[in-house]
């Protein structure tokens, strides 16, 4: 394979990777929190997205530039709509059931399903393209990366890269490290001994779903202008999502970054040599195979239990 | 409604029957049923007529084994999964399926999906049958799967098959410690659900002569799960009330979306959406004014009886044992002998490695355990709970199958329950709800349950722990009891007088090493116990 290829397909690769690291990371928080998974992270990135897009551009977007203004509008809302929409479904469909699988297993699924429903009956159409509120195509003149050999990329594709990548990090020291970050530890460890310390489990899993939420919120930032999207991806997007924390280990916020990555990169090198069909079917067959053979993810290292 | 309407109808029936096999019966929640009826109605389609031409008996056969081999092969994963990531698997295993399916239109006809000739022939050349499947012929053969699936379901329910089925459902962990293999059930179960869905997906595709990706979708999976949650916990006919709803459904659906000027397959979606957490809010409270602990089913054939042992005789022995948790050293170089007829008492700080010692002699098929902790099945009647015990120590061949043929050997009554009842004390829990018992009939529940596994040795991990003074002495009776049937009782105990009380011989652990084993009297007289135990109990 040529030099330039290999670089656009790994960088490419690279940059869906940190958009489902993200998107892994959230879910991965939550898992580890409180060992709920959380069924409807997936639609909550993309809901968030179309909550701003219907907020700031109405029922009928057409992709135009947004203004200064309204990309900070867009933004704060696509942040704000993620945690809510997070905080919703931890408030009704799970913290209720805590102790009973089945009740937040299916209220996650069913949550998911009535915000693609409900965002299907205002926004009608197949796709839609959805404007980039931080402009990073403006990260260089034509919008367009020159690699060796004349192939190009999108510029944003590195810019996505790079926010994704930062924000991941961030999030990381910011979630591991600090106060919150030992109360979610200690609260995934013994939520009894938890609360015998004064931490509250329920307002740590609510924290834990309001931050996972912002994340996704993130997420669908930057992944959303770049290709037309349904209010039905949400699904796969955050089944690929948890692909992606599933590969890395499950609770760990660094394996999700990483196993986004690495499934970003899988992903393109076989719709490169595949065809543009295998661009779900790859890391959906990832997760099962995942779940079926080694749940506790790649990574060697695994606490024993008692 | 037309007898195709009607056909239809009754195949999501067996679809849902099939789901509420692992869903509702074995509580395994299966997200993907629309997988397991792809696999059938594409199967077919692909190899029969129209496809590879295999005669269409055939390509039926091969796609529900397919669907089987499916059930089978995520029952694999799932035998090391609990319920959430199980869930998860078969979600995502609906979703790749689907996306496959569009992913190579020229094998699956992308979404307009495949067309077969309707009425199929079913053509037998060696008895010269020709039998057109014309839709009342689907609505005969999908009225008979659904009866005999409902039979079998009922018929099983109340033998060795319906205990297997409770034990997965209600306490997996534990009914592994009695000795159910829980793994393979599972996979059991899982596989012939599999394989009757994958039939009803195939039955569907021939009496349409139509196969598209929308009729296996990830929706209709989860229209499948909410079928058969509706109905509750293991009751053959919470499927057909199911899917009755779910037939409402589209109507209702298309009239609401008429009526809205929306969409006709959001409104579907809103609606199973709706429905679906209607059935979660509800399941709890409608479920518990329904609830009923019955009485234990008889079992087939009776195992031996282990309470036979020869007094004195070594049941169980393990030496030099070294256990390392992270690096931290549990048990280095302990050794212990379980004899038949005797009450051998574990004590020794905590941390000295009892709890350990207790796992590692667990490993031997001669031994039960039971937990630390009270695990109770909440919903399973207490006697029934010890009938799980009983089904897991009996390792009779092929019992569910001979009792659903209702062979002879099937109908000897089993004394095991009622047996291990008396000898624990708890004749009087027959029947009885196991939350509503006291807390000591709970720690002696356990001990019943493993009681009637037959196992040659019990391993008890603090029984008496929680239990009052009046309760101890029952606990005590009990103990000698089994002692004098000829059981082998480890009892790990931090209550001294106990120990003293109604233990035959007593091995002292202290930092994962045996610091002395004798008689009580022995024991407590031993200085270096004195020192690193009891010493500071007496000063």
């Amino acid at each position: 394979m040529d030099v330039g290829v290999l670089l656009q397909v790994v960088l490419a690769g690279l940059s869906t990777g940190a958009v489902l690291g993200l998107v892994g990371l959230g879910f991965s928080l939550v898992a580890g929190t409180s060992r709920v998974l959380p069924f409807a992270h997936g639609d909550v990135v993309v809901a968030a997205v179309f909550t701003g897009v219907l907020v700031v551009l109405g029922r009928t977007p057409v992709a135009q530039d947004l203004a200064g203004p309204e990309s900070v509008a867009f933004i704060g809302l696509v942040l704000l709509a993620g945690a809510a929409l997070s905080g919703l479904v931890a408030l009704v469909v799970v913290r209720p059931y805590r102790d009973r699988p089945l009740g937040w297993v299916a209220g996650g699924v069913a949550a998911g399903l009535l915000m693609r429903a409900v965002l299907g009956l205002a926004l009608p159409g197949q796709a839609y393209a959805v404007p980039d509120p931080l402009h990073l195509d403006a990260l260089s003149s034509d919008a367009l990366l020159h690699l060796p050999g004349g192939t190009t990329l999108p510029v944003r594709t590195l810019g996505v890269l790079v926010l994704g990548l930062v924000v991941g990090i961030a999030a990381e020291e910011l979630l591991v490290r600090g106060r919150f970050g030992r109360s979610l530890r200690a609260v995934a460890d013994d939520p009894d001994a938890a609360t015998l310390c004064g931490i509250d489990p329920g307002r740590v899993l609510l924290l834990a779903f309001l931050a996972a939420g912002v994340l996704a919120g993130l997420a669908g930032l930057l992944d959303a202008p770049s290709h037309a999207v349904s209010v039905d991806d949400g699904v796969v997007l955050g089944l690929e999502g948890i692909a992606a924390a599933v590969l890395g280990g499950l609770g760990s916020l660094r394996g999700a970054l990483l196993g986004g990555l690495a499934l970003g990169v899988a992903q393109q090198v076989a719709v490169h040599a595949g065809g543009a069909a295998l661009q779900d079917v790859v890391p959906l067959g990832v997760l099962v195979l995942l779940l079926a053979l080694r749940p506790q993810g790649l990574r060697r290292r695994q606490r024993q239990s008692r | 409604m037309s007898a195709v309407d009607v056909a239809q109808v009754l195949y999501l029936l067996l679809a849902a029957l099939g789901l509420s096999l692992a869903v509702s019966w074995a509580g395994l929640p299966v997200l993907g049923g629309g997988a397991f009826l792809a696999v059938g109605a594409y199967g077919t389609a692909l190899l029969g007529p129209g496809g590879e031409h295999w005669p269409l008996g055939l390509a039926v056969l091969a796609s529900v084994g397919l669907g089987a081999a499916v059930g089978f092969v995520v029952a694999v994963g799932a035998s090391r999964l609990d319920g959430p990531p199980l869930a998860l698997a078969t979600w995502a295993l609906a979703w790749l399926v689907q996306r496959l399916l569009l992913a190579y239109p020229g094998t699956f006809g992308g979404a307009d999906g495949l067309t077969r000739p309707a009425p199929a022939h079913l053509v037998t050349r060696t008895f010269g049958l020709d039998l057109e499947l014309s839709p009342a012929v689907h609505v005969g053969i999908a009225l008979v799967c659904c009866g005999l699936v409902v039979l079998a379901l009922l018929r099983a329910a109340r033998g060795p098959g319906g205990l297997d089925l409770a034990a997965l459902r209600e306490g997996p962990e534990i009914a592994a410690t009695l000795g159910v293999p829980v793994a393979r059930r599972r996979r059991a179960v899982l596989a012939l659900a599999g394989g009757v869905i994958a039939f009803a997906g195939a039955g569907n595709a021939l009496l349409l002569g139509l196969v598209v990706p929308s009729d296996v979708s990830p929706l209709v999976s989860l229209q499948l799960f909410v079928a058969v949650l509706l109905g509750g916990t293991a009751r053959w006919w919470g499927p057909v009330l199911g899917v009755a709803v779910l037939t409402a459904l589209p109507p209702v659906a298309d009239a609401l979306a008429r009526a809205a000027d929306v969409d006709v397959e959001r409104s579907r979606g809103v609606l199973t959406a709706v429905l679906l957490l209607a059935v979660v809010v509800l399941r709890g409270p409608v479920g518990r004014r329904f609830s009923r602990p019955g009485p234990a089913p008889g079992l087939a054939a009776a195992a031996p009886d282990a309470g036979s042992g020869i007094p004195g005789r070594t049941v169980l022995a393990v030496e030099d044992v070294h256990v390392t948790y992270d690096g931290v050293v549990a048990l280095a170089g302990a050794h212990i002998d379980l004899r038949a007829g005797e009450v051998h008492a574990l004590v020794g700080p905590n941390g000295s490695g009892k709890t350990t010692l207790l796992k590692q002699l667990a490993r031997h098929p001669q031994a039960v355990r039971t937990p630390q902790h009270t695990v109770v099945m909440p919903h399973l009647a207490a006697d029934r709970q010890v009938a799980v015990g009983a089904r897991g120590g009996a390792r009779s061949r092929h019992a569910v199958l001979r009792h659903l043929l209702a062979t002879p050997s099937s109908r000897i009554p089993d004394s095991r329950v009622p047996d291990a009842l008396a000898a624990t004390g708890l004749g009087h829990v027959v029947g009885a709800d196991p939350q509503r018992l006291t807390s000591g009939d709970q720690r002696l529940l356990q001990v019943a349950r493993a009681v009637a596994t037959g196992a040659p040795a019990l391993l008890l991990d603090e029984p008496a722990a929680g239990m009052t003074g009046d309760e101890r002495a029952r606990l005590r009776a009990v103990l000698r009891h089994l002692a004098h049937r000829g059981t082998a009782v480890l009892l790990v105990e931090h209550d001294m007088r106990l120990v003293g009380e109604v233990a035959d011989r007593v091995t002292v652990l202290h930092q994962g090493r045996v610091l002395a084993c004798g008689t009580p009297d022995q024991v407590r007289s031993d200085p270096a116990v004195r020192r690193a135990y009891l010493g500071t109990l007496g000063a």
